[in-house]
């Protein structure tokens, strides 16, 4: 069961990791939430060093992406134009991400960054998924209400310069906010080990307009070229890329996802996404507890 | 391994017994594993020091002493900064043993005096050599007391007042046990002889742990071609992204 991870330098038990990532894959197989910011948490509580697990986890996020943007393509559901466009903010962001990583490891302060951000994020997310699942449910209960798509006629994307057509998406829209949109998301991607579609594509929808039909494949085709490429710098800059680890990850994520996505219909997703949300929620607690809690020792070795 | 370190004990026995000429002050130790091999299932690695006291009577006390690598180290003290608690102004060792043991049949202020202690570098938080100045609220005691604590806590520094076996005839043998977290790197298994608190003789053998075959392919590609093994690394998750898409779709 112990297999040792060359660049973590240190041994784990291999199915344990399988079985959390094969986990994580199918929760995000089943509801659509992506797996990285459940993940990488998770591996740092079970002892992997945090820039590890952030540095590896941009592998396996690159994977299951690639995995997903397959499909999506053949369903022809990708702005390949808006795409590339975010991959291009993506890239910047990414790059700003990893060299704030390598900053942050240098004053030995990149546990309390990766923390911190997590918090925040988690604690976000959690809270919002509760909300939405909880008024899901309510609305179950009565008779069914279609969701409205609240979003406004035109956003600051059609009154900014340098406007660009996107066909595929039927859009006219300046090339200023995918741009930093992209960017934003690159960054988080390279200092939390996540995709970012938790950001990147409520911005698509409210902030960019595009067709809800095709954000997610245009998400997965950014996510994937951002990804790709932190990897490469993570292994780059801060050689913390553990290729032993990622192909655990990798294994388990890909298969957990599609066993998730075959059983999604069977399966009450709302209940699922409430106890999903509910984990979240803890794990973001858990994390700040650490951080506010007076520490049993001081000091600390590195 | 084990077979062949009973007949080397029974030989070096024997020698010791037979000993017709006054025995010079040497002190003939050796360690069972002298090259450690760390591959994928690494969990640590034991290891037998042993050896003969070399005085007929059995006078003296065996001190057996196993260290690792000496590495830079830094600690941080923590501290509050708007309610979260942060690390600290980094306090740096230039040099300080990555793993020490220290292993005897009593405890070891008994066997040795401290001059010895101090000399022979049996105190692995006073042989550390800090390198910067401590913050103005705290002593470099403190960071040395953390520095054995910490190393203490993760299993790297111990000091084991009854682990030394005695099989009699001036017979000694003592299982070293390094954890997977111990550094890779040389190793010394240092044997020392006491009387009346000071050393008579000593024998050093060294230990050597090493990565060979994938794990050793993989570190060196990841430290010395980061290109390269990012690049690889991207193409095998991109590659096991689409062929698992691939496969799952035509099952």
């Amino acid at each position: 069961m112990s297999i040792y991870l060359p660049i973590a330098e240190m041994p784990v038990n291999w199915l344990l990791i399988f079985v959390l990532s094969g986990g994580v894959g199918f929760l995000s197989g089943l509801t659509g939430v992506g797996g990285g910011f459940i993940l990488t948490p998770l591996l740092i509580f079970i002892g992997i060093p945090a820039p590890v697990a952030v540095a590896t986890q941009a592998s396996q996020i690159a994977a299951t992406s690639a995995s997903g943007l397959w499909a999506q393509a053949r369903r022809n559901s990708v702005d390949w134009r808006m795409g590339l466009l975010l991959t291009c903010g993506g890239v910047i962001g990414g790059a700003f991400g990893v060299t704030l990583f390598q900053q942050a490891m240098r004053l030995g302060q990149i546990d309390i960054v990766i923390s911190l951000f997590y918090v925040v994020f988690l604690g976000a997310i959690g809270a919002m998924m509760l909300m939405e699942s909880a008024s899901a449910l309510r609305r179950d209960k009565g008779a069914p209400v279609r969701m409205p798509l609240n979003r406004p006629a035109r956003t600051i994307a059609h009154r900014l310069p340098l406007q660009l057509r996107f066909p595929r998406s039927g859009l006219y829209i300046s090339i200023i906010p995918p741009l930093v949109l992209g960017a934003a998301v690159g960054a988080l991607a390279a200092i939390m080990g996540v995709g970012g579609a938790f950001l990147l594509i409520p911005a698509m929808i409210y902030l960019l307009r595009m067709p809800t039909s095709i954000v997610v494949g245009t998400s997965m085709f950014q996510i994937l070229c951002v990804m790709a490429l932190v990897t490469m710098l993570q292994a780059m800059l801060t050689q913390r890329v553990d290729l032993v680890l990622s192909a655990i990850l990798i294994t388990g994520g890909v298969l957990g996802a599609q066993f998730g996505a075959r059983l999604g219909a069977r399966l009450p997703a709302e209940q699922v996404r409430i106890l999903l949300a509910a984990l979240i929620l803890l794990s973001a607690i858990k994390l700040f507890w650490d951080l506010v809690r007076p520490p049993d020792e001081l000091y600390v070795l590195s | 391994m084990r077979a062949a370190a009973y007949l080397l004990l029974a030989w070096l026995c024997a020698a010791n017994a037979f000993a017709q000429a006054p025995a010079p002050p040497d002190l003939p130790a050796a360690v069972t594993d002298e090259a450690i091999s760390v591959t994928s299932d690494y969990r640590g690695s034991r290891m037998t020091v042993f050896g003969v006291n070399p005085d007929r009577r059995g006078r003296g006390d065996i001190v057996v002493v196993v260290r690792g690598p000496n590495l830079p180290a830094t600690i941080r003290r923590k501290r509050r900064v708007f309610g979260l608690w942060v690390n600290g102004e980094p306090v740096r060792f230039a040099e300080a043993p990555s793993f020490f043991t220290v292993i005897s049949a009593r405890p070891l202020r008994e066997i040795a005096r401290p001059q010895a202690i101090s000399s022979l570098g049996l105190d692995p938080a006073a042989v550390a050599r800090l390198e910067s100045a401590t913050p103005p609220d705290a002593s470099a005691a403190d960071y040395r007391r953390a520095l054995s604590r910490l190393r203490r806590a993760a299993g790297l520094y111990s000091e084991i007042p009854d682990g030394l076996q005695l099989r009699g005839r001036g017979l000694f043998s003592t299982q070293v046990t390094i954890p997977a977290n111990a550094p890779i790197g040389a190793y010394f298994a240092d044997v020392y002889l006491f009387r009346d608190g000071r050393l008579v003789s000593s024998q050093r053998s060294t230990v050597t742990i090493a990565r060979i075959g994938a794990e050793r392919l993989v570190h060196m590609a990841a430290t010395r071609t980061p290109f390269l093994y990012g690049l690889f690394v991207v193409i095998v998750a991109l590659g096991a992204g689409w062929g698992a898409a691939l496969a799952l779709r035509r099952s």
